[in-house]
């Protein structure tokens, strides 16, 4: 099928499917397991030039876009979804940055996080939940030298393994964007949430206890946090979900469907009974829809499109996709029968790992609040 | 150090289930069905881009094939070759591999200057192992086959290590050389993102017959001495049956059943 790639987009895909069944595949269920996170994957792939896609080249990456970054993204997830996880929210701050931030911070970050020499987190939900800013608590006090932060976060990907994370919290002049490297006195990374899917991404609280930032550790302008947080979320977040949840499913769907084809019963192969393979059938449809869907926003985005003129297409993206995912899974599952639950058929990781994305980057039902918004306009 | 790597685009061995022969020219019907590098073919570029790094010079890429056939050459020059030769023409349809050896020869020999002419020890879609050898005749150069390990010294001899049947051999060639190489040469890189938007910015040479100045008689399936006589689907067939009886029965009655089946 022709999706309208380049030909750079074309072989990028070809590149990221290599490393992806070369490297990724041989270790993805040993990884999984021991829920450790891929330092090794990451730093390779940021050599090859698959993290910072969306940056640009003068701040180290390749400036492909976000086509090229779904692209590998689902790549990544048809593999192993918690690679394609760490793209999700691992990109949130180098974009932000690169759209938000000062020269300084700029030149100081973003190009060993596209190398994969660095990890990037970016903190939003608190206890009270991610959707909602106005009962955040984390507030960020204004003195001669800085801020002082006091707060908490939850359920922040990566920051068990981040140097640099990014944050939302309030402020005098409303909600500010800011960002705090690993080891800053005040600053903590506490406890791992136990978590059913991508086990080898840590997600984690994070405690702040009047920890002082210095003024240039403010990403844009004080007050207007939410305008970079927000295009941050839905352009890279609502996005990452959607393409990890794409890639899950392709995984998912070609693993049925080689099963089917092999496992005999009743002396033929079991995707010639026609239950089958209308199961085979609609998940076949389902990934295709789901695919122009996610591919829609990044095109639009690579457009020139802003995140906040496509909100609906992101949300329709993610929402698709995940729900697609989660029943694709299901139904991989039931036509492999028992061997769906097994760890080396994979299945079951997929599924376990599209339960988090329920909620990655907003809620099913926040993206659905979105889209009916735009229903009454 | 000129290097010459020679490439093919072949079916997706994942996909060979789709490949159909046509019963009247005999020939492998590709359509539909995707296409990569020949896989061993990478690891002739790599060995070619790894020798680069200690004996500077230009690898230059070359295949024969259709207007697709570009694919192949576009992913070495990702992985990092400096350019690229297509030799594309109708007049070069059909052609063996005397005839695929003869045309690429004289291509090298017409627009490629080189110390070495590498190329993978076979491909998977005819598995022939001639192109190579007779290559190296037609360029009157010295030739290694299966070689498992390439070491230079120097610019004018190089160290093949090549894999027989049941042992190896170890050969000093003289450069100018023709090497065909096997998989445990090393591992192919994956181009990386840099390489691929390179790729637009290195040059595509395409040739067609006129530019080799060889005569029709030479080319494609003219000037091709093989001559398929017949081709047929592989069946697979699965029976089973239980001997019984004391193992020295057993055996004699297996070996004759596996005679009248045809398996022995």
């Amino acid at each position: 099928m022709d999706y309208g790639f380049s030909k750079e987009q074309e072989m990028l895909k070809k590149a990221a499917r290599q490393f992806a069944e070369t490297k990724v595949a041989p270790k993805a269920l040993e990884i999984d397991e021991k829920g450790a996170f891929p330092f090794e994957l990451v730093q390779q792939m940021g050599q090859m030039g698959l993290i910072g896609l969306v940056n640009s080249k003068e701040y180290g990456g390749s400036g492909m876009g976000h086509l090229s970054r779904m692209i590998v993204i689902e790549e990544m997830a048809r593999i192993y979804p918690s690679l394609g996880f760490f793209f999700q929210a691992g990109n949130l701050l180098m974009y932000a940055l690169e759209n938000f931030g000062n020269e300084e911070q700029k030149k100081r970050y973003i190009p060993d996080l596209c190398k994969g020499k660095k990890i990037s987190a970016f903190a939003v939900t608190e206890q009270s939940g991610g959707s909602d800013p106005s009962a955040m608590t984390t507030m960020a006090t204004r003195n001669e030298t800085g801020y002082v932060i006091n707060g908490r976060k939850s359920y922040i990907t990566n920051a068990g393994v981040a140097d640099v994370l990014g944050f939302l919290s309030k402020s005098d002049g409303g909600f500010s964007t800011f960002f705090v490297e690993k080891g800053t006195p005040g600053f903590e990374v506490t406890r791992r949430e136990p978590r059913p899917g991508f086990r080898s991404i840590p997600i984690n609280e994070l405690a702040f206890t009047g920890c002082h930032l210095p003024l240039g550790n403010l990403i844009g302008q004080e007050g207007r946090g939410m305008a970079a947080a927000l295009p941050t979320i839905s352009a890279i977040g609502r996005t990452g979900a959607a393409g990890v949840a794409l890639g899950a499913t392709q995984g998912a769907y070609d693993g049925a469907l080689k099963f089917c084809r092999e496992r005999v019963l009743y002396g033929k192969p079991i995707f010639d009974l026609q239950a089958v393979q209308f199961m085979l059938v609609d998940m076949n449809n389902d990934i295709e829809a789901a695919r122009w869907l996610c591919y829609r926003p990044a095109v639009l985005l690579d457009q020139g499109k802003s995140a906040k003129d496509i909100g609906v297409d992101i949300a329709r993206a993610k929402f698709m996709a995940v729900d697609v995912a989660l029943r694709t899974c299901l139904k991989a599952q039931q036509a492999m029968g028992a061997y769906g639950q097994s760890p080396e058929y994979r299945v079951e990781m997929y599924l376990r790992d599209m339960l988090e994305l329920l909620t990655a980057g907003g809620t099913q039902e926040i993206m659905k609040v979105v889209i009916g918004r735009s229903l009454t306009t | 150090m000129d290097i010459v790597v020679c490439v093919k685009q072949v079916p997706h061995p994942d996909h060979f289930s789709q490949i159909t022969l046509d019963p009247v020219t005999k020939a492998i019907r590709r359509e539909g069905v995707p296409l990569i590098m020949n896989p061993v073919d990478r690891n002739a570029v790599e060995a070619a881009l790894q020798l680069r790094e200690r004996f500077p010079g230009k690898v230059t890429v070359l295949t024969m094939g259709p207007p697709q056939a570009r694919e192949a050459l576009e992913e070495a020059l990702a992985m990092g070759a400096d350019e690229a030769v297509l030799l594309c023409d109708r007049a070069f349809a059909g052609a063996d591999a005397y005839a695929t050896a003869l045309t690429v020869a004289a291509a090298i020999k017409k627009f490629c200057p080189f110390s070495l002419v590498l190329c993978g020890v076979e491909t998977v879609d005819s598995g022939t192992k001639m192109v190579g050898p007779m290559m190296a005749e037609f360029l009157d150069v010295p030739y290694a086959t299966n070689v498992k390990a390439l070491k230079l010294t120097n610019e004018e001899t190089c160290l093949a290590e090549t894999d027989l049947d049941n042992a190896s051999m170890k050969v000093e060639l003289r450069l100018p050389a023709l090497i065909t190489v096997n998989k445990a040469i090393n591992e192919p890189r994956i181009p990386d993102v840099m390489g691929i938007m390179q790729v637009a910015n290195k040059t595509l040479h395409i040739y067609g017959a006129k530019d080799l100045g060889l005569p029709a008689e030479k080319l494609g399936l003219a000037g091709s001495p093989t001559r398929v006589a017949s081709v047929w689907e592989f069946k697979k067939d699965r029976r089973a049956e239980i001997l019984q009886g004391s193992p020295k029965h057993v055996s004699k009655d297996a070996v004759a059943k596996l005679r009248e089946w045809g398996g022995l």
